[in-house]
């Protein structure tokens, strides 16, 4: 990857944007009152702006990026590393999106255990040990701030209530 | 009453141990508060709000504008050590703070986030002692029209972070812009992107965006490779903040406490834009402009002015005229009007020794946050010389705990994800994320103020010109927008001047 | 082993729920939302009552703020909440009364609601400047009538914007949506900025958030909805100015808790709310802002909201400013 490429990249991506939001996504998902007595105060009228400036922004990028020098930026990964990198991004991913779903069934601090411990075996930690207590150590101290200190309503999970 | 006469009535109301414990207290709580990301300096004064209501009126409001000040400055610890702003203020201070911190120069970054931080509050709060009346009445003055001018040139600050080109960070800024229109339509009610999902309709929350596209980013950079950190242990080290540093960034936390000052008398704005603006005024101004984002020192100085500078200053429409600037003082509002004081031009007469009490101890708190951060800094340098493989995960859970604690909403923690990925494509992409985060703050204010103006004046754009004050905001916005313009040339110049020199051994 | 472990766990806590029914409600802490931001109206009254709530209910009440969307958001997480009486809402004039008589897209409706009580109700006044000249109503309408008068609330389909509009309809202003620009602005704060600097010619909201101006004399108070005159306000009262259907405009807090929710758990409601609006010091410190503690029944507080619910829902049809979308 080299910076020209980038902005071409961004360019391309930013047009794209601009004419998305200008043909489906305004018309579709801004709803705006029939009865609007004048086109500045309709509520379409500054994403419509904001989507032509984008759009402007698009091609100035795609212009300048033919201009640039290019430079090959190091991204610091041999290439049979990055088949292991993408493999941890789609972990993480996965962490997340479970961690979402997990987060109203089994409660915050159960969650957050499992977040801390998965996150730092993902990235192969080289002290498992303090990892392991930090893991369980964390969320538990966070909660009794949170929840006692604090005054939050930590979401508790259907199974076991922390007091 | 003369000045003095009323200074030394609020001298003998403030002047026992109890105000000052509670105003200790309250600058320790705050700092602590301040210093957990999620816990804002407005959920700290909001929990401290029922402790107050026993106290008498001068000892309770003490404690909360310890609170309050103290959570400002705490924000700037965890900005400066793990890239996650304890408040929103501090989100200008993570641009060299961090840096800094990476280069293991945390212990000068956090100390010139203390130095930059007392000497604006003190500027702020002279000022509100000395000019609350005229201020309060020029606060008076700023109808939607004044406001859209006012942040039209605010949002050039966004050429100042948009580090070496400008169109991405333009790019960034439109990302931000639009992604701050999602919820419902201010003047019409009406439904922008939300989807139908009542979560979305109050908009995205501002902290989650912003925990998200700062300190989200690291970890998922960790994940893509772990080793790139490996080797290196940050130490705070023996690196002090120097007086030569200090001094030679004075001018910049003199600027930015200004910058504060004024910006906080105005209701509404809040101290993100004005810590964002002193650091692009404190860059614009600098010998060393090109190292502002790699760990200047003075960047962290200006930003932490900024912040703080309003923290004394958005006392001045809630004492001189009884309106709340933010929520903080909204809630501080709340405490006078529980001991049955209602802020306002009468209370000056008709309770001229608590308020003179008050100014005798903010003056007090800045000393007290002197001490307590250097305490709080002692304390905290530990942080930095975790391990990543552990304090990463930590940081995690932490910024789900805090985003969660925000707005009680798990939907917000969502948003921190996604803001996550966007924020790790944007810098993989070089694409900045300050401007984004500008305009996120920014846009919907510039928005609802143009419309605003618009209503008022049947869509008559003559309104936006309608006095000094925008005339003078204009003016400005055309000299700043000038100067970038040709500074953008020049550089293109330049670059193409090397490039031939360079083709043409 | 993990799995067999959470089955026995989960039906452990079941069988918990199940067997001890109501009967010793609450075991834990009751989350109570609060959909407004700190320092508002709603929160305050809230806060302010969750002391001697506390101490009646016997167990922590965990004050939980959960703002945007005008209430709409804090509103929707009790509307989604399992009926198990441990997580109930404060539920204000704006959420749950302006709110659904104006906006068809809201996500919830009055039916998804239980009203355990209204604890409180806040006269509304109508303030002008001193600036602007104008010291009666009359002068008001006159003004309005020739156009180019404005007003400012803290959103759209919060109480002041309906206020004003539901004032002028009654003083004959004709088409009001029209004549009378409505400017919103984010939150009670700003709209009370906007009367101060001139943006707007006068704002219609809940007579505590302005009793600090009207004392200050920074506002000049034209009008009270109550039948009653409200301490420190110099102003007729809509009975004074023969407007009687004007009572209807006021604000309340009230709780709420799913639609479903057991009528046992109601029943103890009533009674801790009774005890904690019988605290002297609770009372003082709403009287003082100008409340007036009055607790209704559940009955009482379906009846009542459903009365505003309607009168507005008939201004709003009749003008024409429900909101599609």
């Amino acid at each position: 990857m080299n910076v020209r490429s980038n902005q071409m990249k961004l360019g391309i991506g930013a047009v794209v944007t601009a004419v998305f939001l200008l043909t489906v996504a305004i018309p579709f998902w801004v709803s705006s009152p029939t009865n609007v007595p004048n086109i500045v105060l309709a509520p379409t009228f500054w994403p419509q702006i904001l989507a032509a400036v984008t759009g402007v922004t698009g091609v100035g990028l795609m212009v300048f990026s033919s201009r640039r020098r290019a430079v090959t930026s190091t991204s610091g990964l041999e290439a049979e590393e990055k088949g292991a990198a993408i493999f941890r991004m789609i972990g993480l991913a996965a962490i997340m999106g479970l961690a979402l779903l997990a987060m109203p069934r089994l409660g915050l601090v159960w969650t957050a255990m499992l977040v801390f411990a998965a996150l730092a075996f993902l990235v192969r930690t080289r002290h498992p040990g303090i990892v392991l207590i930090c893991a369980v150590a964390v969320p538990l101290i966070l909660y009794g701030f949170f929840a006692h200190v604090a005054g939050v309503a930590i979401p508790q999970g259907h199974f076991v209530r922390l007091p | 009453m003369s000045f003095s006469d009323s200074i030394l009535a609020g001298l003998s109301l403030v002047a026992n141990f109890e105000s000052f414990l509670s105003l200790f207290i309250g600058v320790a709580v705050g700092t602590v508060a301040g210093a957990i990301p999620g816990m804002s300096a407005t959920m700290a004064v909001a929990l401290a709000l029922p402790f107050t209501f026993s106290m008498t009126p001068i000892t309770g409001i003490l404690l909360l504008l310890g609170v309050y000040k103290g959570g400002i400055f705490g924000g700037s610890i965890p900005a400066i050590l793990i890239k996650t702003p304890g408040t929103p203020a501090s989100s200008a201070t993570i641009l060299d703070g961090y840096p800094l911190a990476e280069k293991g120069q945390a212990g000068k970054a956090l100390g010139m986030a203390l130095w930059a931080s007392c000497t604006a509050d003190l500027i702020s709060n002279l000022s509100l002692i000395l000019f609350a009346g005229w201020l309060a009445s020029f606060a008076l003055s700023f109808g939607p029209p004044e406001f859209f001018a006012l942040i039209l040139f605010s949002l050039t600050i966004i050429a100042g972070v948009s580090g070496e080109s400008l169109l991405r960070g333009a790019l960034s800024a439109l990302l931000g812009l639009l992604l701050a229109t999602i919820g419902l339509d201010l003047i019409y009610g009406t439904n922008r992107f939300t989807f139908g999902n009542p979560n979305m309709m109050g908009g995205l929350n501002f902290i989650a965006v912003l925990i998200g596209l700062f300190a989200i980013p690291e970890i998922i950079a960790m994940v893509w490779d772990p080793k790139a950190h490996e080797g290196k242990t940050r130490r705070l080290g023996e690196d002090r903040v120097t007086f030569q540093d200090y001094k030679s960034s004075f001018r910049s936390i003199v600027r930015g406490s200004f910058i504060g000052v004024f910006l906080g008398s105005i209701p509404g704005i809040g101290a993100a834009p004005s810590a964002f603006l002193s650091y692009s005024e404190a860059r614009r101004k600098s010998k060393n402009k090109a190292n502002f984002g790699h760990g200047e020192v003075e960047g962290v100085a200006a930003a932490e002015a900024g912040n703080n500078g309003v923290a004394g200053a958005t006392l001045i429409p809630l004492l001189a005229l009884g309106v709340p600037g933010d929520v903080i003082t909204a809630i501080i509002l709340g405490a006078f009007m529980v001991h049955g004081l209602q802020p306002g031009p009468m209370m000056f007469v008709m309770n001229s020794d608590i308020i003179y009490g008050l100014f005798v101890g903010l003056i007090v708190s800045s000393v007290f946050l002197f001490l307590i951060g250097s305490v709080a800094i002692k304390g905290f340098k530990y942080v930095a010389e975790i391990p990543r493989g552990v304090l990463f995960p930590g940081v995690m859970v932490l910024c789900i705990y805090g985003v969660f604690a925000v707005n009680n909403n798990l939907f917000d923690v969502g948003v921190m994800f996604a803001m996550g990925w966007v924020g790790y494509f944007m810098a993989r992409f070089d694409v900045p994320t300050a401007p984004f985060l500008i305009a996120f703050v920014l846009g919907p204010l510039l928005e609802d103020s143009f419309r605003q103006s618009m209503l008022m004046s049947g869509s008559s754009p003559a309104v936006l010109f309608r006095g000094p004050i925008c005339w003078f905001f204009w003016g400005l916005t055309c000299i700043t927008v000038f100067a970038i313009i040709r500074s953008g040339a020049r550089a293109a110049r330049q670059s193409k001047k090397t490039e031939f020199v360079r083709q043409t051994p | 082993m993990k799995r067999v472990l959470r089955k026995i766990l989960g039906a452990a806590a079941l069988g918990v729920t199940a067997t001890a029914a109501f009967a010793d409600y609450p075991e834990r802490p009751i989350n109570m939302v609060i959909p407004y931001g700190a320092g508002g109206a709603t929160d305050i009254s809230a806060r302010s009552i969750s002391a001697p709530l506390g101490e009646a209910v016997g167990k922590p009440l965990v004050m939980v703020n959960i703002t945007g969307a005008g209430g709409a958001t804090g509103s929707v997480t009790i509307q989604n909440a399992s009926a198990d009486g441990y997580k109930m809402l404060f539920a204000r004039v704006g959420s749950h009364s302006v709110s659904p008589a104006m906006k068809a897209a809201l996500p919830y409706t009055l039916d998804d609601f239980r009203f355990v009580t209204v604890y409180e109700i806040n006269p509304v006044a109508c303030a002008v400047t001193p600036a602007s000249g104008i010291t009666s109503m009359e002068a008001l309408v006159a003004k309005a009538k020739e156009g180019g008068v404005s007003y400012s609330s803290s959103g759209v389909g919060s109480l002041p914007h309906l206020a004003a509009v539901m004032v002028m309809d009654e003083f004959g202003v004709e088409n009001p949506l029209q004549s009378v620009t409505h400017i919103p602005q984010k939150g009670g704060g700003g709209a009370a900025t906007a009367v101060l600097n001139g943006t707007v010619t006068f704002l219609c909201t809940n007579s505590s958030s302005l009793a600090g101006f009207v004392a200050n004399g920074q506002l000049v108070p034209l009008l009270v909805t109550t039948a009653e005159p409200v301490v420190g306000f110099d102003a007729p009262t809509s009975v004074d100015l023969g407007k009687p259907e004007l009572q209807k405009l006021v604000g309340w807090t009230g709780i709420a808790g799913p639609d479903d929710l057991p009528d046992d758990v109601a029943a103890k409601w009533g009674v801790w709310m009774q005890a904690a609006t019988d605290d002297p010091k609770f009372r003082d410190t709403m009287e003082t802002r100008g409340s007036v503690i009055d607790l209704m029944s559940p009955q009482e507080a379906d009846a009542f909201i459903q009365g505003q619910y309607d009168s507005f829902r008939a201004l709003v049809d009749k003008l024409g400013m429900r909101i599609e979308g």
